[in-house]
């Protein structure tokens, strides 16, 4: 049985989500990179966003989710994670922008829970988001000096996606259940602040203006709080097939 | 911040070992080389590691010295 509120079991499932798909998208796009370093990259983090899932997924059975449910046994309106993450159309420079604010988001949520029995996988988690993190904006930056039109039209829809992850600004010092409940230390409207403060300023200096983002979404009234977006839609029935490993599951091993 | 730049790749497996050249990394920055170098020379957990511009490194010409300083340099 649960010892978290109902609503951090949804939460933490909004992150770990986030990060299954996550990985599964950089896992597909690693051979698409500009450079073999990028790529390297990629598959690098897909391997660690795995890895993440794989203990978070522990957490998560360990409040009585049903572990062939977390792992893929279940439709793509059921999946929490960030919508903008649901298909990435576009070009490499359009997954670069719609992964690094659903990673950033995810990483800011984790970072907020306060619970002793959390801290050791969120340190090392940490560890590695440093780097997936930094990579994500050493390359954002590149791309606004080389295409800042495309990547602001990308941003303007996949940051606001992110914004939704993280939840609505009313969720604050007062108001949020979760800081309420103790199970976070830093309130949704903190941490969309940090968010939006970190973009404004790895964009101040650069031709790529964020003045077009709606930086208010989600209104609460609007928001679902379980799946933590504006709207249904979900991940595709092939990317469903890929992280249930249907195709492999002759080579899985108990 | 169109073009590559060729970076050194430098690193030390303990604090006290040598640090040794293990590769180079293009990138069109300082910050992204930084990265590529971690993520691409990751076989180790190295205790230290570093890029360097290629156009940084300063050549030092052992053959230019051993004909010493003259008198009017």
């Amino acid at each position: 049985m649960s010892d978290w509120p109902d609503e951090a079991v949804d939460y933490v499932q909004a992150v770990a989500d986030t990060k299954l798909v996550l990985g599964h998208r950089c896992a597909q796009w690693s051979l698409a990179g500009p450079s073999l370093e990028d790529d390297i990259g990629g598959s690098s983090a897909a391997q660690e966003e795995v890895g993440h899932v794989r203990q978070l997924f522990r957490k998560l059975e360990g409040q009585g989710r049903d572990g062939d449910w977390l792992r893929g046994e279940r439709d793509p309106e059921e999946f929490s994670n960030a919508a903008c993450l649901d298909a990435i159309d576009g070009e490499w420079p359009d997954f670069v922008a719609t992964i690094a604010p659903a990673d950033r988001a995810a990483w800011y949520m984790l970072d907020a829970v306060d619970r002793d029995d959390m801290d050791g996988m969120i340190t090392k988690i940490g560890e590695d988001e440093y780097f997936h993190l930094e990579y994500h904006d050493a390359r954002l930056e590149t791309l606004a000096a080389e295409q800042p039109d495309g990547l602001q039209a990308t941003l303007e829809e996949t940051i606001p996606a992110a914004l939704a992850l993280i939840g609505p600004a009313s969720y604050d010092d007062e108001s949020d259940p979760l800081v309420d409940a103790g199970f976070t230390s830093v309130p949704v409207a903190s941490i969309r602040e940090r968010f939006a403060d970190h973009y404004r300023d790895l964009f101040a200096d650069t031709d790529v203006s964020l003045s077009g983002v709606d930086w208010s979404t989600p209104d609460a009234d609007e928001w679902d709080e379980t799946r933590r977006r504006i709207g249904s839609g979900g991940i595709g029935e092939e990317d469903l097939i890929q992280i249930r490993g249907e195709r492999n599951a002759m080579f899985a091993t108990e | 911040m169109t073009g590559d730049t060729k970076y050194e790749v430098f690193a030390r497996k303990s604090e006290g070992d040598d640090t040794l050249h293990i590769g180079n990394v293009s990138a069109k920055s300082d910050r992204l080389a930084k990265m590529y170098a971690h993520n691409t020379f990751d076989e180790e957990d190295w205790n230290y590691l570093a890029v360097v511009r290629q156009e940084d490194l300063l050549e030092v010409q052992p053959q230019a010295m051993r004909h010493g300083v003259s008198a009017d340099e």
